[in-house]
């Protein structure tokens, strides 16, 4: 197959051709590199963290870890929501492999980024693109000799062999779900359809299953995606409702063996008039409750239709979703900390997986206090309303749920801590809680001579 | 009162721990400090840095504690802090006699000592971290990557095994500012550690095409952003100001 672009504007220097393929990337949200664990061979550069490493974080906030680029912005299919879409009149440029390779290289030993994010648009058709990603990634590794982490995406509708090789090469794969239902797909992206999406997803899956069976058979055989696959969706775009999404997300955790679902607050990049306009700029707070809820379900133990239901289909904006269960489910409270089971601490707000785990640790030495919890990094100002050590609240407080959502919620409202965090008093009328320091010496000289 | 007077480094530290089991101390009675405050009634004992009891105290450690619980204790002993001398000190005392099984040296959060040498490694493993984020080479004229950093803990000897596994063909120093010790690690081979002399500073030129990559790293950085999300708090409080001084792209 000949594999040469041909496009207008190939011309243009690597500087602008980053700018470019950059900017056409960073909507996509996908920038973890975590999942793999592999140490550097002696003779390539690079390894891999478990937990990932950020190299750098944009004045957006957002984490800096790979390389993020497109191979090419140039694309046959007219999404509405994409600004890389054929209609659009933008810049359009291409990268070449030894291009991509040389920038990655470069950054990596320099400790700019952990690794490459590959994605495109679609060239000609999907095999023809994902043959292009292909090549790229197999002359980094093999001739670069490139030991990092690499994401690539897969192109739906491309030929099955060529993702395997592709799988072989690469640390992470994701398909793009792009938006929650099949309906919103259809309105917004006509080239695309939920069947094409899910066979390469499904496709992934498999590989991933069967390499596991043949890695215990041969230790040294080679790795099919071995950090997992992820996968992202567009909130905002089209009408579906958080329960939905959340619905959506916990089959794909299920049923797709996903390691990360992504979540994208949808910008308006394109102004397309089937796009909603959002004049108080993209869904954040939506998008954040919703990366809550995601860690609840794959880390606390939490089921998508215990944080919500058809009744109440929206996260609640001023509470978060584990405080939102917890009032709703006061009879479960208070729990006491020195004799709860795991499941139940992971489901007191305020309490992470590191601090349940610390708990757990510490009380089989020892009673714990509430001293000793604030020190092992539970946030009492959350916990306080939901736990009890040795049979005791911290203080009095009512377990109702008026008051708690009050109390969690509103500034004036909530409880004064000490400058200690532990200790908690009356306000009175003179107080203002900033004036906890004893005064200087100064100051006592200011006030007996009149100055103060 | 028996005090071991040490100095700042692990092998001080862990060679006073010997001492105390060699001479059988009461580990109430016996304290381990880095500083000179004076200690009424207390006996003094200067302790001097011995290499052979310095490595049996690690081995039994590791073998002991496990692997990670001693890189714990290692990294407690990596903070600033005057301190940590005596909480890593009560701590592997009451490990060591409560017959703790390996990776639950530090279950016992209860304890003043072992929470004292718990959050103390954690400050360092924080920085430590960051540092493996945060820290950029730049290109010398002769091929060397060479990068500077002015960390608070002594994070050099952790971040030095992290980098020759990930460049091991590569010629790198990584240069402690506030120490003034250098990590050298010449491609393919071990890397060791050099301190610098008073007043020494390197003399450094940069290759020519370090000012390009730089620049283009610069463009990435701003080009990834997304302006209608702009959000310079989340972006300080993931990557603290102290650190942008050593980074190219701010």
């Amino acid at each position: 197959m000949n594999t040469k672009l041909e496009y207008s504007g190939n011309n243009v220097s690597l500087m602008e051709k980053l700018g470019i393929l950059t900017d056409a990337a960073k909507y996509d949200v996908a920038c973890t590199s975590s999942g793999v664990d592999r140490k550097g061979t002696g003779n390539s550069i690079g390894n891999c963290v478990a937990a990932g490493i950020c190299h750098s974080f944009s004045s957006d906030g957002r984490c800096i870890s790979l390389l993020k680029i497109l191979l090419t912005n140039q694309c046959i299919y007219d999404c509405k929501y994409c600004q890389n879409r054929c209609s659009n009149d933008i810049p359009r440029a291409a990268f070449t492999p030894e291009e991509i390779c040389t920038l990655t290289m470069e950054f990596y030993r320099r400790n700019y980024i952990e690794g490459l994010f590959l994605s495109s648009g679609v060239v000609r058709n999907p095999s023809f693109t994902m043959e292009l990603i292909f090549r790229t990634i197999n002359l980094l590794r093999n001739q670069y000799l490139f030991n990092g982490y690499i994401h690539v995406k897969a192109i739906p509708g491309a030929d099955p062999q060529l993702i395997r090789q592709t799988g072989f090469l690469a640390d992470r794969m994701s398909v793009n779900l792009e938006l929650p239902t099949a309906e919103g797909l259809r309105s917004l992206a006509p080239n695309k359809n939920r069947k094409t999406i899910l066979t390469p997803m499904r496709q992934i899956q498999n590989g991933i299953l069967e390499n596991k069976n043949d890695l215990v058979l041969y230790r040294k055989a080679p790795r099919f995606v071995a950090g997992g696959q992820s996968t992202q969706m567009i909130i905002g775009a089209t009408p579906e409702n958080d329960f939905h999404i959340l619905n959506v997300a916990e089959n794909l955790y299920q049923k797709f063996g996903l390691k990360r679902v992504f979540y994208s607050a949808f910008v308006n990049v394109t102004g397309d008039k089937a796009l909603p306009a959002l004049p108080g700029g993209p869904p954040l707070l939506r998008e954040h409750r919703l990366y809550q809820a995601d860690w609840l379900l794959r880390f606390y133990g939490f089921k998508a239709e215990e944080l919500l239901d058809e009744k109440r289909p929206f996260f609640n904006v001023m509470l978060d979703p584990k405080e939102d269960w917890a009032v709703r489910h006061l009879e479960q409270f208070p729990v006491e900390v020195n004799t709860a089971p795991m499941e139940m601490l992971l489901r007191v707000p305020g309490i992470g997986v590191k601090s349940a785990r610390r708990i757990a640790a510490a009380r089989r030495c020892n009673s714990l206090s509430f001293a000793d919890l604030k020190k092992m990094g539970v946030v009492l100002k959350r916990a306080v309303y939901f736990i009890t050590c040795g049979g005791r609240l911290m203080y009095p407080v009512r377990l109702d749920e008026d008051y708690i959502v009050r109390n969690l919620t509103d500034r004036n409202e909530r409880i004064r801590f000490g400058t200690d965090g532990m200790s908690y008093r009356q306000m009175s009328l003179f107080d203002d809680g900033s004036f906890t320091g004893e005064p200087k010496v100064q100051e006592l000289m200011q006030t007996a001579v009149g100055q103060l | 009162m028996t005090v071991y007077r040490c100095d700042d480094s692990l092998e001080s530290i862990f060679t006073a721990i010997y001492l105390s089991y060699e001479e059988n101390r009461n580990e109430e009675d016996t304290c381990l400090a880095l500083d000179d405050d004076p200690i009424l009634f207390a006996e003094n004992v200067q302790v001097q840095p011995d290499p052979a009891r310095a490595v049996k105290v690690m081995r039994t450690l590791e073998r002991r504690f496990g692997e990670e619980d001693y890189m714990t204790v290692c990294m407690a002993l990596a903070s600033t802090e005057c301190r940590k001398a005596q909480a890593v000190y009560r701590t592997v005392v009451k490990g060591l006699d409560t017959r703790c099984a390996r990776g639950h040296l530090f279950d016992d959060l209860t304890d003043h000592y072992v929470m004292e040498a718990f959050s103390l490694a954690r400050l360092s493993n924080r920085e430590i971290g960051h540092l493996k984020e945060f820290l950029r080479f730049q290109e010398l004229e002769n091929g060397i990557l060479y990068a500077k950093m002015g960390p608070k803990c002594n994070a050099l000897t952790f971040l030095m095994p992290h980098f020759a596994d990930r460049l091991p063909i590569e010629n790198f120093v990584i240069h402690d500012s506030t120490r003034n010790i250098f990590g050298i690690h010449p491609a393919r081979r071990q890397w060791y550690l050099y301190t610098g002399q008073d007043g020494e500073e390197p003399i450094l030129r940069f290759s020519e095409e370090e000012v390009q990559y730089q620049e283009l790293f610069r463009h990435f950085c701003r080009t990834i952003a997304i302006k209608e999300r702009e959000n310079k708090t989340l972006q300080r409080n993931m990557l603290p100001l102290r650190f942008r001084e050593y980074m190219i792209e701010f």
